[in-house]
């Protein structure tokens, strides 16, 4: 295998990790030294070529390769059975409705919530219980790194540089979250809700602002926990961004058997949300923003979500709490959640 | 043990783009402005096309604004701005 990086010799792991450090490769972790044994067993388990083109962001028009995408697995610690989904995470941020470099340079404090479905998780050992929003396995916190780097590393998303946010997000150092398919007692997991089919694994893509937890748990009334997230979101549109976009909302356990208790699908909780987190323009005088309510538009509604099905249902969590967390776009519909499968291609 | 890394960066050589003539004088010439349309671009705007007509004898000042200040403007926007002596591109927050 031909490999078309740049090569740097260095005398042991002290001088590579100097090399990665001094050049501003890393996120200030100590890093694994790319050698070519190691990309090219990244690559051996892909199956991809150094030269596969996995996308091109749109914006810089900047085609990513295997390999590099390689490279940058390795230094953020990733095993290769890790590699697939790092490739269909980048191949996701790559299509244009994701929007990564507008996401990525934006004011805005956003991280990429990459949350996977199917088989490889089980394979990779990744859990979806305790502390699941803090990438709380090996594999969850190596794969969002990978990401991480490649953005740093090939479209230069450093704090500073193209990385303009004012606050940032913790979610920036790794965001993946694998859903508790084992636990979902008959609700579909996202990615199938998405169109992948049955037994595919898949990765879905979000720019994402900070989750937002929630806690009810004095009723085993659906309705009355959905109220509480809707609550949430209708705070967030106040306090945060007006505008529809995707949201997400992540269930744990306990809470989730309540939804399961009543009968409630996902698709039933998708739409009580959709119907109720509405907030008025003049609600925006309570919260602060009189300056930018008027009488020709207090009274226009804003719904938080354009349709349903931009609410992703995500079950995961530890089994204990009557907590879920609302996790809000980056800003409205500027950049769309978006599904890919992992080592396949499903429509071509 | 000494070994061999490789680089993560991008490496493959950028899209060479020909630069455009600076103009030697805005006298008479006319000038766009792009916003990305934040709110705060309008004033700040407003004060530059004052100075431009005023200080600068600019003829004529163009005033956009792009569909999304988060992307690139659209491509009937950037073939208008090739039309015009000089462009200011800027971002307002």
């Amino acid at each position: 295998m031909v490999l078309s990086s740049r090569a740097f010799d260095v005398v042991d792991d002290d001088d590579a990790q100097r090399l990665y450090r001094d050049r501003g490769w890393t996120d200030g972790l100590p890093v694994i030294p790319p050698t070519a044994a190691r990309i090219e067993a990244m690559l051996a388990w892909s199956g991809h070529t150094p030269d596969t083109v996995i996308g091109v962001e749109p914006v810089k028009q900047r085609p990513l390769t295997a390999e590099k995408v390689a490279v940058n697995a390795v230094l953020a610690g990733c095993l290769p059975p890790d590699f697939p989904v790092v490739v269909a995470a980048v191949e996701a941020l790559c299509r244009p409705e994701v929007l990564v470099h507008g996401a990525t340079a934006s004011t805005g404090g956003c991280a990429i919530l990459i949350v996977v479905n199917g088989e490889v998780r089980r394979q990779l050992g990744m859990s979806s219980a305790h502390s699941v929003l803090s990438s709380p396995d090996r594999a969850s916190i190596c794969i969002g790194r990978a990401v991480r780097l490649v953005l740093r590393n090939l479209l230069e998303v450093r704090p500073g540089e193209l990385d303009r946010s004012t606050l940032g997000h913790p979610g920036k150092i790794s965001w993946v979250v694998a859903e508790d398919e084992e636990g979902l007692d008959g609700w579909a997991p996202l990615a199938t809700e998405r169109g992948i089919p049955a037994g595919v694994s898949a990765v879905t893509v979000f720019a994402a602002s900070g989750p937002r937890q929630i806690m009810n748990e004095w009723t085993t009334d659906p309705e009355e926990v959905a109220t509480t997230i809707v609550a949430e979101i209708r705070a967030t549109m106040l306090h945060y961004s007006i505008w529809a976009g995707n949201y997400a909302v992540v269930v744990p356990p306990q809470l989730r058997s309540v939804f399961h208790a009543a009968g409630w699908s996902k698709a039933r909780l998708r739409s009580f949300v959709y119907d109720h987190a509405i907030v008025r323009r003049a609600d925006w005088e309570a919260v602060g923003k009189a300056a930018v309510v008027s009488d020709r538009n207090r009274d226009t509604e804003y719904r938080a979500l354009p349709s349903p099905d931009h609410l992703l249902v995500i079950g995961a969590g530890g089994e204990a709490g009557g907590f879920a967390a609302v996790i809000p776009p980056w800003l409205g519909p500027k950049s769309a959640a978006t599904t890919v499968p992992i080592g396949v291609c499903v429509d071509c | 043990m000494a070994m061999t890394v490789y680089d993560p960066g991008f490496e493959a050589d950028e899209r060479v783009v020909a630069l455009p003539e600076r103009p030697r004088t805005l006298v008479g010439a006319t000038v766009g402005i792009i916003s990305n349309g934040k709110a705060n671009t309008r004033p700040f705007f407003d004060h530059l096309e004052r100075l431009l007509r005023e200080e600068w004898g600019v003829a004529e000042v163009v005033r956009r604004t792009k569909s999304n200040y988060s992307a690139p403007a659209e491509a009937a926007l950037i073939d208008e701005a090739a039309t015009w002596a000089a462009l200011f591109a800027g971002v307002g927050d």
